[in-house]
């Protein structure tokens, strides 16, 4: 019986949410396809994750906890997730779909030779095909795909998934990845982190997210006041992050993160289809644009047609009256 | 430093399209260059101007990808190689990889530079595999790349922020759109162009045919994107919409 | 100036196009610029190609399927409108099925981008094939003149020389202005405006709804209600699976009567017939766009100057008369006529206006300054209140009484005529009509 492997992507000292959703999903593919249902954390500290891992059914799971995985460096994490693959020979290995994952998903996939589909909002094990839906053509179009393989490679969008409990006797086993910083031939040189305690855009359950409209330092300030008011994480349109206002990671859209929050409120974004590509299933869409005719009007739930500088502040008000 | 950039011709996802039963119908004279790609090759002739070095591109498609290949010869690469395929090969990121790391195998380049995705497909997997076929380290979601010392420093979007990451050459990147702005030809480039070389290969000048080529992954139907249903717009007196839309979406979207 | 052209082509629509083709087919240098992303990228409007001088450009091009057009017109439609009813002229006739066509129905985005695919294979198949080109996404700026004469043109820093230019810009013809073929300021008194949606349904509910079989289509132009008053017309063309439903309205009327034309069009799509014509449709494009009238006083002092020559709506070439919009045609047949006029003048090695003059004779031997001349009055006549309001509404009143069977006697039909008439007009004033129009069609 061959297995179901998860990838668990730890994130500045936590699990990402994200890869708890595909972990959840898995043990559910592993229980209608009799597979084994097991993880894998690759971290300088994975062996202190286990426990909570525990809770979404791996059966076993693989621990790789060594100093140099204190940072992403795809070489060393494609080496080593080779090594944990020799162990569970895997029939499915699920990630959830981060810049970590694309880094390394085709790399990897050749390394297996194995097949790969990225970016899935679902899938399906049926027969020794892996059956999976993405959207396609800037999210314009949803694609029904059949992936084939000895090993097939999947990385799962963010939210396409609820977290499902499941308290399990896991059986933990640490493996050594046998490289040394020297091996690799790359060289991280530095780390820029966004400035800030910023909240994960694909964990938030609300995000405000600003684009050209917001022009000055009134305007951003308006858009932490509304964001702290709803305790959301603050993204941006690319017109933003481009010209530097914003940081470059909080940039939402095609080729900036796929989000899925309960609540967005667009704030001064006209709406681009690559923009929307990355906000489009969000539970609630608030846009706020004194445009009327502007695109993003067409998928807000409402459509607050004004000037962000006189819409925001009473907006911002009403809401802190009624959090508390 | 010699960069070789692989382009890729997609379909305008401005152009209309339709699906019927299951098929998707394009305008399948709406093709452009990938703007990844684009990127790619206009940050290869940026760096090229400023430390010299030249810049070539490779194409896998149909007759048709040689008006893409155009497009960066008049942005202003030296040369074109189009690789040529049925105008209905359902090729995946997987056979592409293998077609390119073949043509590359044994040409001596520094630099393979690549989009971070193609804008149809969003699949962001070719480069990375290329990089592994060929065995070669690379990085991925360039968003801005420097030269030293016969090195490529790649400043790389990550996640929560931005790696830099000093590639050995040869090395394969792959590159974000946020890079820069591509370059619009002129009319001198265009002119330009059409006087400079495309070398013209088929897959059997690669020993490769499309039977050992198969995809990894068939895409079996297309659908509609669920539409979301039509919301409510507020027009008015600022005051009265904002504190109107707060209140619904406590009582009616209950989403505080 | 080694790279100097025989001719440089400013727009890439149907009139350059057509230009274009002739210039390759001759082995002519010269350049076509066209400022969309590709040509027909930034061209909404559409409709039907009268004529068959697409045959002459692209030999036997309906043989291929795909060659950018949507269907042959075969059955006409001329509706009188009041607001419950239509009284239509209706033509079909299998003889319009023959090739080639008399008419196409097309769609720009589509088939400007065919066509200039077709002028590329010209180009590569000819003696310049190296230095003849298409350039899209390129604006021309400004045509160079020296001493009264063109010598090339300027886009951005970039200057290109060539011995004549063709003008194909279309109605929004600022660089006609330039160079003073055209006054600066134009009132738009005697332009209009066109506004469309094209409507998606599956293609056999358009086929049966329209009664349409293969590639067969129906072209249906509409006066009265339609346009609520508003100096105008309306339109239906079918194209393969969509149909292109709009309005041409005058914009001095619109002013004055302070409409808009997407409130007109709505107007226009809430009366029965069309309302049931497009249901369950699915709009997927709108679009608005100027139109010349075919008022001759629209148009330019001239067609050519030294260097220069205007083709296509750059010169308002048009023609609407009521029975159809004639602009497409007009650009191709003008088009071909300016490149032919070129040609000759490479051939005398004299492009001065003495010269390129032959083109405005070209032109005045052609049914498109025949009919121009011709059909004014039929233009003016088409745009007076009577033709616009009391003869729809009259013809609509009697269509009503001669229909309706009632139980009782029916009167003869001149009396309803003479009755309907006498609610909506005056004998005298149609006999007048009568008279002009006799003498206009
Ligand atoms: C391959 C590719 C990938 C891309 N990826 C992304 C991506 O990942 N994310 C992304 O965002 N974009 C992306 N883009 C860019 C995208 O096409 C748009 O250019 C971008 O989203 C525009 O951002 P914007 O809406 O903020 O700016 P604009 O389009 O300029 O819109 C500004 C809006 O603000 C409104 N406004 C101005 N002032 C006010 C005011 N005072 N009050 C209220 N409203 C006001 C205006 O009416 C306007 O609608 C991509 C493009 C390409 C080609
Ligand atoms: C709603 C509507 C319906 C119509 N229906 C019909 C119909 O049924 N039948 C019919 O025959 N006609 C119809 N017409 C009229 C017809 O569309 C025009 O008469 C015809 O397009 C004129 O062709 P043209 O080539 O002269 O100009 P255009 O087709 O307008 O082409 C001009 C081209 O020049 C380019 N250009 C302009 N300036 C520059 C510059 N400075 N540099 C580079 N390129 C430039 C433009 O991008 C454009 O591509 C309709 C028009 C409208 C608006
Ligand atoms: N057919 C192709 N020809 C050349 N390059 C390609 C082709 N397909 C993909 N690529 C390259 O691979 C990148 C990512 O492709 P994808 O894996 O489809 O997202 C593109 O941006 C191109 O640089």
């Amino acid at each position: 019986m061959s297995s179901i492997l998860t990838y668990i992507a730890i994130a500045d000292g936590k699990i990402k949410r994200s890869s708890l959703e595909v972990l959840s999903h898995c043990k559910d593919l592993a229980n209608t396809n009799g597979l084994r249902c097991e993880a894998v954390i690759i971290d300088e500290h994975a062996s202190s994750f286990t426990s909570e891992v525990s809770n979404y059914g791996a059966s076993k799971i693989y621990t790789i906890s060594e100093e140099i995985f204190s940072r992403h460096q795809n070489g060393s994490l494609i080496r080593a997730l080779s090594t944990v693959i020799d162990a569970s020979s895997p029939k499915v290995i699920a990630f959830a779909s981060t810049e970590s994952t694309k880094d390394i998903l085709g790399a990897l996939a050749a390394n297996l030779n194995a097949g790969v589909v990225a970016d899935v909002s679902s899938f399906s094990i049926d027969g020794d095909k892996v059956v999976a839906q993405r959207p396609m053509m800037a999210a314009k179009i949803m694609g029904n795909v059949d992936v084939s393989g000895n090993t097939i490679v999947v990385s799962v969008r963010s939210g396409s998934y609820d977290l499902k409990v499941n308290p399990t006797e896991s059986e933990i086993m640490e493996l050594s990845s046998g490289i040394a910083e020297n091996d690799l031939r790359s060289t991280l040189r530095e780390i820029i982190t966004a400035t800030g305690e910023t909240i994960d855009l694909n964990e938030a359950e609300a995000i405000v997210a600003a684009g050209r409209g917001v022009k000055d330092e009134e305007a951003k300030q308006l858009i932490t006041e509304l964001a702290t008011a709803l305790n959301a994480g603050v993204g941006a349109s690319r017109a933003l992050t481009e010209a530097g206002i914003y940081d470059p990671s909080l940039q939402i859209g095609q080729t900036g993160k796929v989000v899925s929050p309960q609540l967005y409120i667009a704030v001064g974004i006209s709406g681009a289809i690559q923009h929307v590509a990355g906000m489009a299933n969000s539970k609630v869409i608030v846009a706020i644009n004194k445009d009327a005719d502007a695109p993003i009007f067409e998928v807000a739930d409402y459509g607050i047609v004004g000037d962000l500088y006189k819409i925001l502040p009473p907006f911002i008000q009403e809401i802190k009256n009624i959090k508390q | 430093m010699k960069f070789l950039v692989s382009i890729k011709m997609v379909p305008d996802v401005y152009a209309p399209f339709q699906i019927k039963e299951g098929e998707l119908l394009m305008d399948g004279d709406r093709m452009v260059l990938n703007a990844y790609d684009a990127s790619a090759v206009e940050e290869a002739l940026v760096l090229t101007e400023k430390y010299g070095g030249d810049v070539e591109v490779v194409c896998v498609g149909p007759t048709k990808a040689s008006e893409t290949i155009r497009k960066a010869l008049a942005m202003g690469a030296a040369k074109g190689h189009h690789i040529h395929i049925g105008g209905d090969e359902h090729f995946d990121s997987t056979s592409y990889a293998h077609i390119l790391a073949t043509f590359c195998k044994d040409k001596d380049f520094d630099i393979l530079s690549f989009g971070k995705q193609s804008q149809d497909m969003d699949s962001g997997l070719t480069g990375g595999m290329v990089a592994q076929l060929l065995e070669i380290p690379f990085a991925t979601n360039a968003v801005g790349l420097e030269i030293e010392n016969e090195h490529l420093i790649v400043k790389r979007q990550g996640d929560t922020g931005q790696e830099m990451i000093e590639l050995p050459t040869p090395c394969l990147v792959t590159c974000s759109n946020d890079m820069n702005e591509p370059r619009i030809p002129n009319l001198k480039g265009i002119m330009a162009s059409k006087r400079k070389p495309i070398e013209s290969l088929n897959l059997s000048d690669l020993s490769l045919d499309s039977d050992t080529l198969i995809p990894a992954t068939q895409i079996t139907s297309y659908e509609p994107v669920p539409s979301r249903k039509a919301g409510q717009k507020f027009e008015g007196e600022p005051e009265e919409i904002a504190v109107q839309v707060a209140q619904l979406l406590d009582t009616e979207a209950n989403v505080f | 100036m080694e790279d100097k052209f025989d001719c440089i082509v400013i727009g890439g629509g149907v009139a350059g196009l057509a230009a274009s083709m002739v210039l390759a087919r001759n082995n002519m240098k010269f350049l076509l610029i066209e400022r969309g992303e590709f040509a027909g990228a930034k061209n909404v409007s559409g409709g039907v190609l009268w004529g068959s001088d697409l045959h002459q450009l692209v030999p036997n091009y309906w043989e291929d399927e795909d060659s950018g057009w949507e269907r042959y017109i075969n059955h006409r439609r001329l509706t009188f409108m009041d607001q419950q009813s239509t009284f239509s002229l209706d033509f079909k006739s299998s003889h319009f099925n023959e090739t080639p066509y008399s008419g196409v129905v097309v769609l720009r985005s589509k088939f400007d981008n065919w066509l200039s695919g077709k002028v590329q294979e010209a180009i590569d198949a000819s003696d310049y094939a190296m230095d003849s080109f298409i350039a899209t996404n390129i604006k021309v700026d400004e045509v160079m003149m020296v001493n009264g004469k063109a010598v090339g043109i300027k886009t951005g820093e970039d200057e290109f020389y060539a011995d004549s230019v063709i003008i194909a810009e279309g109605v929004n013809n600022l660089l006609t202005r330039q160079v003073g073929l055209q006054d600066q300021y134009v009132p738009a008194d005697h332009m209009l405006t066109g506004i469309k949606e094209i409507i998606r349904f599956d293609q056999k509910v358009l086929e049966d709804r329209f009664q349409l079989d293969g590639l067969s289509g129906m072209s249906n132009e509409f006066v009265g209600w339609a346009t609520d008053g508003v100096e105008g017309g309306g339109f239906l063309y079918t194209n393969r699976d969509t149909i292109s439903l709009g309005l041409v309205l005058g914009i001095k009327d619109l002013r004055s009567k302070k409409r808009s034309p997407h409130d007109l069009l709505n107007h226009f799509k809430s009366h029965p017939t069309i309302a049931s014509a497009i249901k369950d449709g699915e709009i997927v494009e709108y679009s608005a766009h100027v139109v010349s009238s075919g008022d001759s006083r629209a148009m330019p002092k001239e067609l050519y100057t030294d260097g220069i020559l205007l083709a296509g709506e750059s010169a308002n070439l048009l023609m609407n008369a009521g029975k159809a919009i004639q602009g497409m045609d007009y650009a191709m047949r003008s088009g071909i006529l300016a490149a032919e006029t070129i040609i000759e003048a490479k051939e005398k090695g004299d492009y001065s206006a003495a010269t390129l003059k032959s083109y405005r004779r070209r032109m005045d031997d052609s049914y498109i300054m025949k009919d121009i001349n011709n059909f004014q009055d039929a233009v003016h006549l088409l745009h007076t209140d009577t033709m616009q309001n009391k003869v729809p509404n009259l013809v609509c009143d009697f269509g009503r009484q001669f229909f309706t069977i009632k139980n009782e006697p029916t009167p003869k039909s001149e009396k309803m005529l003479l009755g309907a008439i006498k609610r909506h007009a005056s004998i005298w004033e149609l006999l007048k009509l009568g008279f002009k129009a006799r003498k206009s069609l």
